[in-house]
């Protein structure tokens, strides 16, 4: 089972659009490097895992992994050889909607060309293209 | 750090979004000057000498506006939604005899003890508000880290700053730690963590709510 809320307010959930570039969450804020998302997209669960399980696997315990989406949005698909009607699907999966800019992973702890190659393995599991970005220190 | 950097800037007539970016599009920084209670100035930069300058550790600017010079503190950047470009500046006017309360940011130097002992330091901070002479802002503070072992702390209270500078952030404000990495979670682990379907608020209350209707019945 791929990461999902504990409690949701509604159990299913609109598709909605996206529209513009993430405003916030636009930097690295906890590590030292990011993996930056630089298309809009929906981000399942487990994307998510699969790119954790990558990042903690090359780091084997050197190093700490932040993960900053989570899948906060129900989908919801109809089973198959369903005729259509009869209302809408069961959840079938959680995703994080993520917008151009927002960094999706970060990592602390370790040298410059370790977190990079393991954050190329974590671009690797997305669904979009992404950049390595560094921590853009205070004016 | 070389105190002051010359930039020419351009007076902007026009304001707004339309506007500024055409001053973007041109390779220039929209950019503000504002302070001792003088009216507010939307004026252009050279995005490219900025950017030289910025990069090269320049804080205080000498911003030449016509046959008027100006000495500014680059107070705020605005970034693009990439991180990428400088898209607005703000310029406070200063004189070089003022103190000033700015964010400076911090140099970890050293290896750590603690490194050696298999942990890893955590920077929670990247910055410290100092209070010094506008002439003597430092261009970073150094943090060592030698003495830093597994379980350790630095706060800010407890970093040496240059003369003349003093520490404007809360002397306990959390820096930087040293500790072990847990080990990371499996997939199975997190899966017996993780409900196999959430919870829905208000569902859970109104079947309460029905039992106890159908008790009381």
């Amino acid at each position: 089972m791929a990461m999902m809320p504990k409690r949701v307010k509604h159990r299913k959930s609109q598709r909605g659009r996206m529209k513009g570039n993430a405003s916030r969450c636009n930097y690295v804020a906890f590590g030292e490097y990011g993996l930056q998302v630089l298309e809009n997209s929906w981000i399942t669960g487990r994307h998510i895992e699969a790119g954790r399980v990558a990042a903690t696997h090359f780091l084997h315990r050197e190093g700490k992994v932040y993960i900053r989406i989570f899948p906060h949005k129900p989908v919801s698909s109809k089973p198959l050889e369903t005729r259509m009607g009869k209302g809408k699907g069961e959840p079938d999966f959680w995703v994080a909607r993520v917008r151009a800019g927002q960094v999706c992973f970060e990592i602390g702890g370790v040298e410059e060309d370790v977190a990079k190659q393991a954050l190329v393995r974590v671009a690797h599991k997305m669904p979009v293209r992404c950049r390595f970005v560094r921590r853009r220190h205070t004016v | 750090m070389d105190k002051t950097f010359v930039l020419k800037a351009e007076v902007r007539d026009n304001t707004g979004s339309k506007h500024t970016a055409k001053v973007r599009a041109a390779g220039r920084i929209p950019a503000i000057i504002y302070g001792h209670k003088q009216a507010p100035s939307a004026v252009s930069l050279d995005a490219h000498n900025f950017n030289v300058g910025l990069h090269h550790g320049h804080r205080l600017i000498d911003v030449q506006l016509g046959r008027k010079k100006e000495t500014t503190l680059v107070k705020a950047l605005q970034y693009d939604h990439l991180g990428r470009d400088i898209i607005h500046v703000d310029l406070m006017r200063v004189d070089a005899s003022e103190t000033v309360k700015i964010a400076v940011p911090i140099e970890l130097k050293g290896t750590a003890q603690g490194t050696h002992e298999g942990g890893i330091i955590e920077e929670h901070v990247d910055s410290l508000e100092v209070e010094c002479l506008v002439s003597d802002i430092p261009e970073t503070i150094v943090v060592s880290m030698k003495d830093v072992a597994v379980g350790d702390a630095v706060h800010a209270g407890d970093v040496e700053l240059p003369e003349g500078v003093k520490l404007a952030s809360a002397p306990d404000l959390l820096l930087v730690t040293c500790h072990l990495v847990a080990a990371a979670k499996t997939t199975e682990e997190l899966e017996e963590e993780m409900p196999s379907a959430p919870e829905v608020i208000g569902e859970t209350e109104k079947a309460d709510e029905d039992q106890g209707g159908g008790e009381k019945e």
